[in-house]
């Protein structure tokens, strides 16, 4: 039996969702841009799914919605789209990117990308809690500005970033701005005309929708240099709509609509339970901010364990947490996050990130909490090399 | 017996993936793991531990469906094995990194990761056996490598596992194919794997601080003090070495000895190589530490053909081994490996040998 309480790297799909894709796979192949019934069917259920992921956004206007491929190409879509695009019309005059130094990989390795071909680019830090530092973050957005990117909740630590606070500043300064909200969709409300931001990013298979989908919900009038050309999504997004994946994207935003509130308590309630029981272990932490974070997410220190080592010991008993984004390389090296946050070194490597989601029960908590002292112990006994 | 689970030390070659295939052949549950042992910008080509060969790993454990983990062991790699290795070729002697690794790594940290992680064995692809809880030669002489193993302690021994020290090379690589393992085939890792191109001349300068004395030029003196040429620092020279002297003279010279403390190289004439006595230090033994004075073959170095000799255990710690014969170019800082037969009784680091 699976305990699977790593819902930040991904999450079941649900089975409604499976059974709503299918038939698009099967009788339903038809191109949502074809002339003929075919393919108008397959355009009605794409659009059905955009007024969907809309609804869950707080968008009132679906054509705001482009479907990409997932939640790291509507970060790039938005960024880089939108940097150039800034770029071209001004003359080059709009040349600088401001971000944090806290942002997923796919922003992140972007934003160098930027910089190595010319951009003016600046991250921003944050506190030991987690938070961006929105003062120092709104003191780097001047009228060169073209894009202002911060995410909505991090997906390390789970801890909510200020938002609306900066988007209103970038837009005060004629900038885009920007948030990565892949993690906070069907974790929190998302209101993206409330949260005053021009462009929000998120993925359908941290919704409990499959692999392979993803939204950008774009402000009306907001103008990309688009990544893939092709006239799919109002020229936007080229490529033929992935009807099916798209569907179940669609329906999932639905059932996160639905249930937000129930899942938020949840998730809420498992996560105190994991957070009261971990923390019992003797020369434990909870990293970032203990109030202003994600109902699902907790990340931990244990002194004197690889984080990585610990995520093997869970695995083999049948637990899947993760040590931090891409581990699977095996690096313990200590993550972006942690090292922005100022947590030492030795400290950061011995983390582990625990969330839940869709599915998950108080027995999961409790395999967990049962394992998770003992693996501890084990791998201080290791400990380093004499 | 119930299902055990067994950790294998994948290094992405032929034969730790087919002691994988073993392991899960007869049942157990393998959980394989390649150490990940140099850091990102230091990666050798062809290296173990490198990203294409940790790619073979995990390419091997998913046609196997096992698990696959890769460790990252750098650190301590480092530490335990690089700088040893370094210091070794700093101070004239010419390292054993196999031994350091497959004590300190694959059975010193990993296996203490492997108890944590539940495992009750590991299993390596070394050409070896264990018998009884004592090390074995491997069945086919040609692949034995007992000669890297010898450090390993008793508790160590109880948990190893050797699934192919009883094949031969060619028997493993059908089976590779048989499995249709893509290792099946690969090259046969040589010399040290972390020094890229086999260059350790270039690895030990590149690693050395510039002002270090092993590095520095001095003389090569033949036997009587003479000095008949220069040498380029002392890491570039291993006992028995003949090339790269830059020697002229009617008869071919090597090297015998290398004297840290006036930073020379000594040469001679090839029955100058001849040693009949070394001196070994750190010495560590497989069961009861025979006292005294006993009788035993010696191995001076992988691939040598151990020679008799009587073993002298010195009240300082050290063994005097005196061969029957005379032995070519023992060469300080290797180790010396008895057996009885084919078991390993114990070994040691080479400190000097005598004619």
């Amino acid at each position: 039996m699976t305990v699977y309480l790593d819902h930040n790297a991904t999450t079941p799909v649900r089975p409604e969702v499976v059974d709503a894709m299918l038939p698009w796979l099967r009788d339903g192949y038809g191109n949502p841009n074809s002339v003929y019934s075919l393919g108008q069917r397959a355009r009605a259920a794409v659009e059905l799914a955009r007024e969907r992921v809309a609804k869950l956004l707080g968008a009132s206007d679906a054509s705001e919605v482009v479907f990409t491929s997932g939640g790291s190409e509507s970060d790039v879509l938005a960024i880089a789209g939108g940097a150039w695009q800034a770029h071209d019309e001004t003359k080059g005059k709009r040349r600088k990117v401001v971000t944090t130094k806290i942002e997923h990989d796919a922003v992140r390795l972007l934003a160098g990308q930027l910089r190595r071909r010319g951009l003016d680019v600046l991250e921003a830090g944050c506190g030991a809690d987690g938070v961006v530092d929105a003062a120092a973050l709104k003191a780097m957005i001047d009228d060169a500005t073209s894009v202002v990117s911060v995410m909505h909740a991090n997906n390390e630590t789970g801890v909510l970033q200020p938002v609306a606070d900066i988007a209103a500043a970038a837009r005060a300064a004629g900038a885009l701005a920007h948030t990565d909200a892949v993690q906070s969709l069907a974790k929190v409300p998302i209101d993206a005309k409330a949260l005053g931001v021009d462009l929000l990013a998120v993925s359908g298979h941290k919704v409990n929708a499959p692999k392979g989908v993803g939204a950008l919900w774009v402000r009306r009038g907001v103008r990309l240099s688009p990544l893939i050309t092709g006239h799919q999504e109002k020229n936007r997004r080229g490529g033929t709509e992935n009807t099916a994946s798209i569907v179940g994207f669609g329906l999932a935003c639905e059932l996160a609509a639905r249930e937000l509130a129930e899942a938020h308590q949840h998730a809420i309630a498992l996560r105190r339970k994991l957070e009261a029981g971990a923390l019992l272990i003797k020369g434990s932490r909870l990293n970032g901010h203990p109030d202003l974070r994600l109902p699902n997410t907790a990340h931990f220190s244990f002194d004197g364990v690889d984080g990585h080592h610990l995520v093997v010991a869970l695995d083999l008993e049948g637990i899947c947490v993760s040590s931090g984004p891409a581990c699977s390389s095996g690096a313990s090296t200590p993550s972006h996050v942690l090292t922005a946050m100022g947590v030492a070194p030795e400290v950061a490597t011995g983390s582990i990130r625990v969330s839940v989601g869709w599915g998950s029960t108080d027995a999961d908590a409790d395999r967990f909490l049962a394992v998770l002292p003992k693996a501890v112990e084990k791998l201080r006994a290791v400990g380093a090399p004499a | 017996m119930s299902r055990r689970r067994v950790l294998v030390a994948m290094s992405g070659g032929v034969d730790s993936s087919v002691a994988a295939a073993f392991v899960r052949e007869r049942g157990d549950e393998a959980v394989g793991v390649t150490m990940k042992i140099l850091a990102r910008t230091e990666t050798g080509f062809g290296c173990c531990g490198s990203p294409a060969d940790i790619d073979d790993a995990k390419r091997v454990a998913e046609r196997l469906g096992i698990v696959h983990y890769v460790s990252d062991m750098a650190e301590i790699f480092a530490s335990k094995v690089i700088r040893p290795y370094l210091d070794a070729y700093l101070g004239g002697t010419t390292p054993n990194p196999c031994v350091e690794c497959n004590r300190s790594l694959k059975f010193g940290h990993l296996l203490a990761l492997s108890e944590a992680w539940g495992c009750d064995a590991v299993a390596t692809g070394h050409y070896a056996r264990v018998e009884n809880g004592r090390l074995m030669k491997a069945l086919d002489p040609a692949k034995d490598q007992s000669y890297f193993l010898y450090s390993l302690d008793a508790k160590a021994l109880s948990r190893a596992e050797f699934p192919v020290g009883s094949m031969s090379k060619d028997a493993v690589r059908a089976k590779a194919r048989e499995l249709g393992l893509k290792t099946a085939d690969k090259a046969e890792s040589m010399e040290t794997c972390f020094v890229p191109n086999r260059d350790v001349r270039g690895f030990v300068a590149a690693h050395a601080d510039a002002t270090d004395p092993g590095i520095a030029a001095g003389p090569i003196r033949d036997r009587s003090g003479r000095e008949v040429g220069r040498h380029t620092g002392l890491a570039s020279y291993t006992v028995g070495q003949r090339s790269g002297l830059g020697l002229n003279g009617p008869e071919p010279r090597y090297v015998l000895r290398i004297d840290a403390a006036s930073n020379s190289v000594i040469v001679g004439g090839v029955d100058d190589l001849q040693m009949k006595t070394i001196t070994v230090g750190a010495l560590t033994f497989n069961g009861e530490r025979n006292g005294g004075t006993f009788r035993a073959h010696v191995r001076i170095r992988h691939r040598h053909t151990p020679a008799e000799a009587t073993i002298e255990l010195n009240k300082d710690g050290t063994a005097t081994m005196i061969f029957d014969v005379p032995q070519r170019a023992p060469a300080p800082g290797q180790s010396a490996v008895i057996y009885s037969g084919d078991m390993v009784v114990g070994g040691g680091t080479i400190l000097r040998g005598e004619p």
